[in-house]
């Protein structure tokens, strides 16, 4: 997969090949899936939905109780927007996102990434690289596509 | 006794209106340039301004991002949420 771009009318692109494409399908919908779970004691759900109230448990209970579905519920429609688009690119080659579309994109790419983080025990920024190469390879690959998006947004 | 009752109301009135803020920490796998875009795309600030918050995250593990009443700081930390951002948020004084 090449870096994402603008084109002159305001769709942002990026050359995919199918077997990247099924691979970040896989991704959005593992990360649906623990969303869905919602393993409160799993790290990545507990860094995608995270205490609002540090120190104060009850407050921070109560935040979830009332925003937790619906974060779980618009993060779960982000993945499903990255996997509606992969479907279509995997016959053109070419993912062909609008703003929306890409909006959805850079959200689930984060969570796709934070999730891959807590498995990787990414845990500060001076940390050496993971030992697992390829999911190493694969986080890595994930930050700069998520890059290219953010600069072809407008960033 | 009149003077107790405007003491009370003073102290209340006090303890209201102490704002609360946004907070957002350091993490060490959201990219310097998003977080920098969701600054300017989601809070509305200048480019300069952005790139000053984003860097304090990243260089003193957190930045107050927004000040306001707790229902306000409930709706942006719960936004920052949705980015995949680490926001917490807590009284301004605290």
């Amino acid at each position: 997969m090449k870096a994402f771009a603008a084109r002159d009318d305001g769709v942002i692109v990026a050359a995919i090949s199918r077997d990247e494409a099924l691979l970040l399908q896989n991704l959005a919908s593992q990360v649906s899936v623990l969303l869905r779970e919602g393993n409160a004691n799993d790290p990545a759900v507990i860094r995608m939905l995270p205490d609002a109230y540090p120190g104060d448990p009850a407050s921070s209970a109560e935040f979830r109780r009332y925003t937790a579905s619906g974060l779980i519920d618009r993060k779960v429609s982000n993945a499903d927007v990255v996997i509606v688009t992969l479907s279509a690119a995997i016959d053109s080659g070419e993912v062909t996102l609008d703003r929306g579309q890409a909006q959805a994109w850079l959200r689930s790419l984060t969570d796709i990434r934070l999730s891959l983080a807590s498995r990787l025990g990414i845990e500060s920024d001076e940390q050496e690289p993971s030992a697992d190469g390829v999911l190493q390879g694969l986080y890595d690959w994930l930050g700069f596509l998520q890059n290219s998006l953010v600069e072809a947004v407008g960033g | 006794m009149a003077d107790t009752i405007e003491e009370t109301h003073v102290s209340e009135r006090s303890a209201l209106d102490v704002p609360w803020v946004t907070l957002v920490l350091n993490d060490p796998v959201n990219l310097m340039s998003y977080v920098s875009y969701v600054f300017r795309s989601y809070f509305g600030y200048p480019p300069a301004e952005a790139e000053r918050l984003m860097l304090q995250v990243h260089l003193t593990g957190r930045a107050v991002v927004a000040t306001g009443t707790r229902e306000e700081m409930e709706r942006h930390v719960e936004a920052m949420h949705d980015y995949g951002l680490w926001a917490t948020m807590g009284k301004a004084d605290a």
